[in-house]
């Protein structure tokens, strides 16, 4: 080379270092997907709910969940929930929902704790969520979590409706929660759907 | 009722998570059996990834136990717990320096037995608080309490 600088010339000069670096980043490669592949083959990896997530397992299937519904749900949303919207909500909260993910002052069902991963309480979804998002988990479900696609067996009013009632249940406390209880039970016994 | 104890929640210094007991993981004395390789790779990373909480000595419970009855009743989904994974909450308090905390719940004062009571039974020490009870045996409680106490 003289003093021209041809663009490739740095790799040119690093000819050796990158060729390296090129054959360990394949090696490491091949190495974790050999050991993806003997892992599974041989049935080492702990399918069992007993058996916890490892952490890194764990952050990186919440961080695939939470990119996917970003992805995916858009920001379609009524502008607000009727004080209607958000009693049909709570019935159909009471019905499909609380079992599994609690309410302000009410547990879960005793055997939710056995599910891995398990279904989170809702107090704080609103936070976390947009009214969009929330429609689309609760109409799609999440994979290999418990959580089913309610989209198959309610309507789309239904599920807005629910996403109504969890607006409402952020701002909720346990009284609020036990007078609906009450109020419900008082009216008769909402016709359920199945 | 929960009669008021005046134990501290303070643990001794000599207790848990002093850095003899971590620094014991990765070292091989010529008496110990060598560890299986993964079990060792395991702990390290469970002890790197639970911010040291998994030594799980105390008199209370097992703390290292304890992590795994936090996330099994989910508590991280309003709480933010220090070394458990995605317990980001923020419908409750954050639990960070629990073993440090005066009061639970800003009512009982902060003993073993009495924290131990409060995660069985909030609704019962503050009828009306959203937190549920939480399902936790009397002695999953104590490992819980334990686990918390490791949070200085």
């Amino acid at each position: 080379m003289t003093g021209l600088r041809h663009p490739l010339s740095w790799a040119r000069r690093h000819r050796r270092s990158i060729l390296i670096f090129a054959a360990g980043g394949a090696t490491l490669g091949v190495t974790l997907a050999a050991g993806g592949a003997i892992v599974s083959g041989f049935g080492l990896f702990p399918a069992d709910a007993f058996t916890p997530h490892n952490p890194i397992v764990a952050r990186i299937a919440h961080w695939t969940f939470v990119r996917s519904v970003r992805h995916h749900a858009g920001d379609e949303a009524p502008p607000r929930f009727t004080p209607e919207q958000v009693e049909a909500g709570f019935r159909q909260y009471e019905q499909d929902c609380v079992m599994c993910h609690g309410a302000p002052g009410v547990a879960r069902a005793p055997w939710v704790t056995g599910m891995n991963p398990g279904p989170p309480y809702l107090m704080g979804a609103a936070r976390r969520w947009t009214p969009a998002q929330m429609r689309w988990i609760v109409a799609n479900g999440a994979k290999m979590t418990g959580m089913p696609a309610w989209r198959v067996s309610r309507s789309d009013q239904q599920i807005w409706n629910l996403v109504g009632f969890l607006e409402a249940m952020s701002h909720m406390s346990a009284a609020d929660y036990a007078r609906m209880r009450a109020s419900a039970q008082a009216s008769g016994a909402a016709p359920k759907s199945r | 009722m929960i009669a008021p104890r005046g134990a501290a929640p303070r643990r001794r210094a000599s207790d848990g998570m002093s850095a003899g007991r971590k620094s014991d993981l990765p070292s091989r004395s010529p008496r110990t059996p060598r560890p299986n390789q993964a079990t060792l790779a395991l702990l390290a990373m469970a002890v790197l990834l639970s911010g040291c909480n998994a030594a799980g000595a105390s008199t209370v419970g097992n703390a290292e136990q304890g992590a795994v009855y936090v996330d099994r009743a989910a508590c991280g989904s309003c709480h933010v717990i220090p070394g458990v994974a995605l317990a980001d909450g923020q419908v409750g308090p954050p639990l960070s320096h629990f073993g440090s905390r005066m009061l639970i719940a800003g009512t009982l004062p902060n003993s073993p037995d009495d924290l131990t009571f409060w995660l069985r039974h909030p609704q019962q020490v503050r009828p009306g608080t959203t937190m549920p009870d939480t399902g936790l045996t009397e002695p999953q409680a104590r490992d819980v309490a334990a686990f918390l106490y490791g949070l200085k």
